[in-house]
């Protein structure tokens, strides 16, 4: 382990993986471009989605004031 | 664990009691306001129904499921026993008396002013004493949780608090915050009119003192299903947390951003004006910063355990994760309903744009995708995890697990989308029959109906829910001890103070509960609203 | 820590998170900026006319007196429809307002809190009893909507709407009070 610290929990019993550091590093040279992708498009979508329908639906309602 | 393990599961099947009961009503109502029961029911049942389910998901559900889950990462994140039990059990009663006051008023017909009350509406006094029991049974666990974290830094000085612990007292710290609100207004208004001792009421004061609890309430639910994001799905899923960091300034920014933002469940009021309205949505945007942070976290500590399970490509890592595993499934599904349900709040809080769904049905399709839906399913996940540790026995399946998970959401999404259109074409809320010969609202007939199939679904997830966790009691294959929680990729050695304590967060809320309430209350005191006739509901 | 392979710094990990945080903040504030913008030219904004009345006494006379309720247009062209919301009824319960003309619509209660909207427009307003609720809004299509009471009420919550006819300049004809009153169909 990197280091004695556990993180989620002050217990080695707790926080005990079999995750090797060797593999993790080499996960690492590529994350988090998976996960900068799958979010950023679904934020994205959700931006969209906001100008959307602040445009197409709530303006052509009328003005509210 | 032992000493605190019948603490926690007495106060889970008191939640998860109150949730079935609630999902029984919730379908109930659904059929009633439906073209297909319009004649049953009269309004007199339908609010009655609708105060009990509202009180007992908003309330209870969450209250004794916070507590008891408190409880059990207290013993566990920090190894030790947990400090008070004799506290935490006199206050587990005191909740019960609060409950039993409470639902006794509510069936007796004389409390159907709903889960937000709605002065100058009053309810027979017992209610509200109910519940204020509920709440003060609260209390006693945040100062228990305070009190754990203190003893346990004392005896590891300089070292971080582990950040299930950490996450879980910045909930108690912001609750105890976020309760000033209602308490004030029960206190100082609500209750003095339900016992005679005024007989008006100033609304424009009530609104806004319940709206301070009301936004950040919504945090206090919410922050349990995200400890389970950062602690333990990464561990379920096999791999690590991207970030432990980035896991403690999320707690913070929700200890600090949810509370100076509940104007914005009040702005289509008459009492407030431009310039608290829009300071208040400002600040509703930077409490989307913890999720928004929390997204990109979670997905990369998703992606480290797919990408060690062999998966590879920008998404390969996706299907390579261990789907079969409850709290893995569970993690995917309130994703895809924290995206839907967070669109609906996008749209409430942009200001002007509130005008188009206030207290229509859009509102209620988000608050069940996203409470109903995403935090909801995150407290399957976390019993269903942490019921073999509580009681020795483990689930001989796990596929009634995941379909009674698939089902929720399933539900959850055949219910609510349907809502929100509804609600954009004007279908508003609290009605125990609509008037299906109208020919604006016949047009919404079929929709209503296709919500209603959505809940049955819900409330036969609900029932299979409760089903598996009394099968696990009485299962027969043996508990084997592993690990809940998630180790960091950089586990941390040291945190500077400020990631490790609330002194300095305590400070800033207070300035920015100043500057969001100070002036909105402040002009209720000086110059108290013409008063409203207190209305006795019967 | 210089044993720690660069992929597993925390300074790497934080700094990607800096970066999401910066490409998510210019959706937040692209988002925010579009609010101001209309909120500031068009005049897009919750209804906020902050005025205080008496629900005790704001139907003896005054502004919302019987008699005052209900569409007026006065001298200056100016259209302002008051109507009281009460359990468990609006007064008056049909309102007629031209289409595409600027409306002041004002609301009071004599009792408890109301909320109403009208179906297919942004008109939403809480009534809260003490307040004066003040909307101005341009209706931009002709027909019929619905005015539902949207906030309990209490038991007749339910049965609580208003019907609002939208006339189009032809139809909408005040009379020498200035009043007008729905169309008979």
């Amino acid at each position: 382990m990197q280091s004695d610290q556990s993180s989620g929990a002050d217990s080695k019993l707790e926080v005990a993986d079999e995750v090797d550091e060797a593999a993790l590093a080499s996960v690492m040279r590529t994350v988090p471009l998976g996960a900068a992708v799958l979010a950023g498009t679904t934020v994205a979508l959700l931006v969209l989605g906001y100008l959307l329908i602040y445009t197409l639906v709530f303006i052509p309602r009328g003005t509210i004031g | 664990m032992r000493n605190a393990d019948r603490l926690c599961l007495a106060h889970f099947w008191v939640a998860f009691g109150a949730f079935l009961f609630a999902c029984v009503l919730g379908a109930w109502q659904m059929w009633v306001r439906s073209p297909l029961g319009a004649k049953i029911g009269t309004p007199g049942e339908y609010f009655m129904s609708v105060t009990a389910h509202g009180v007992s998901m908003a309330y209870v559900l969450t209250t004794f499921f916070i507590m008891g889950f408190g409880y059990f990462v207290a013993v566990t994140a920090l190894n030790r026993p947990l400090p008070g039990l004799i506290w935490a059990w006199a206050a587990f009663w005191m909740g019960i008396l609060g409950v039993v006051l409470a639902l006794i008023s509510i069936g007796s017909g004389q409390a159907s002013v709903l889960f937000t009350f709605y002065p100058p509406l009053t309810a027979n006094v017992w209610f509200y004493v109910g519940l204020v029991l509920v709440v003060a049974a609260s209390w006693v666990w945040c100062v228990l949780m305070l009190v754990a974290m203190r003893e346990w830094k004392v005896d590891n000085p300089g070292r971080p608090v582990p950040l299930a612990m950490f996450a879980t007292v910045a909930n108690a710290v912001m609750w105890l915050w976020t309760t000033i609100g209602v308490a004030a207004e029960l206190v100082f208004q609500v209750i003095p009119a339900s016992l005679g001792l005024v007989q008006t009421i100033d609304v424009g004061m009530s609104r806004t003192l319940f709206s301070w609890t009301l936004h950040a309430i919504v945090y206090f639910w919410l922050i349990p299903a995200y400890i389970a994001f950062y602690t333990m799905a990464p561990r379920a899923a096999g791999g690590r947390l991207y970030s432990d960091t980035m896991g403690r300034l999320t707690f913070i920014m929700f200890l600090i951003y949810s509370l100076p933002v509940g104007m914005h469940h009040l702005l289509m009021d008459p009492e407030h004006g431009n310039g608290t309205k829009f300071i208040q949505v400002l600040l509703t945007a930077f409490v989307a910063a913890p999720t928004l942070l929390t997204i990109f976290t979670i997905t990369a500590s998703m992606e480290i355990a797919g990408r060690l399970r062999g998966g590879r490509g920008v998404f390969g890592w996706i299907a390579a994760l261990p789907w079969e595993r409850p709290m893995v499934l569970a993690i995917g599904l309130a994703f895809v309903m924290l995206g839907f349900g967070g669109f609906g709040g996008i749209v409430n809080m942009a200001y002007g744009m509130n005008a188009m769904v206030h207290n229509t049905s859009w509102v209620t399709a988000h608050f069940h995708l996203i409470f109903g839906g995403s935090v909801v399913i995150m407290y399957f996940a976390i019993a269903y995890e942490i019921w073999p540790r509580l009681t020795g026995h483990d689930h001989p399946s796990l596929a009634p697990l995941r379909i009674q998970l698939w089902l929720w959401f399933i539900g959850m999404m055949v219910m609510t989308l349907p809502w929100h259109w509804l609600g954009l074409q004007g279908q508003w809320r609290r009605v125990a029959n609509f008037n299906y010969a109208d020919p604006i609202i016949a047009a919404w007939g079929p929709w209503v109906v296709v919500s209603l199939v959505g809940g049955l679904v819900l409330l036969v997830s609900a029932i299979l829910f409760v089903r598996n966790l009394v099968v696990l009691h009485r299962s027969s294959v043996q508990a084997i001890a592993r690990p809940l929680y998630a180790l960091a990729v950089h586990p941390p050695k040291r945190v500077p103070a400020a990631l490790n304590g609330f002194g300095l967060w305590n400070v800033l809320v207070l300035v920015l509960m100043i500057l969001a309430y100070g002036f909105p209350i402040a002009q209720f005191v000086i110059e108290p609203s013409p008063a409203a006739i207190v209305h006795r509901v019967r | 820590m210089s044993d720690t392979p660069h992929e597993l710094q925390e300074s790497r990990i934080l700094r990607t998170e800096l970066l999401w945080a910066f490409g998510v903040g210019i959706f937040v504030a692209a988002s925010l900026s579009m609010i101001v913008f209309t909120a500031l030219t068009i005049k897009i904004n919750p209804p906020s006319n902050v005025e205080r009345i008496d629900p005790k006494t704001l139907h003896l006379s005054g502004e919302f007196a019987e008699q005052n309720l209900g569409t007026t247009v006065f001298g200056d062209g100016t259209v302002i429809v008051r109507a009281i919301a009460t359990q468990f009824m609006f007064v008056p319960q049909c309102i007629a307002v031209p289409a595409n003309r600027r409306v002041t619509l004002r609301f009071a209660s004599p009792d408890v809190l109301h909320g109403l909207l009208i179906t297919g427009t942004n008109v939403n307003t809480m009534v809260v009893p003490g307040f004066v609720a003040q909307v101005h809004t341009e209706f931009t299509r002709t027909g019929d909507l619905l005015m539902p009471c949207h906030e309990f009420c209490g038991q007749g919550h339910s049965e609580m709407w208003a019907t609002v006819q939208v006339l189009p300049a032809d139809q909408f004809k005040p009379g020498p009070d200035g009043r007008v009153s729905c169309a008979q169909r």
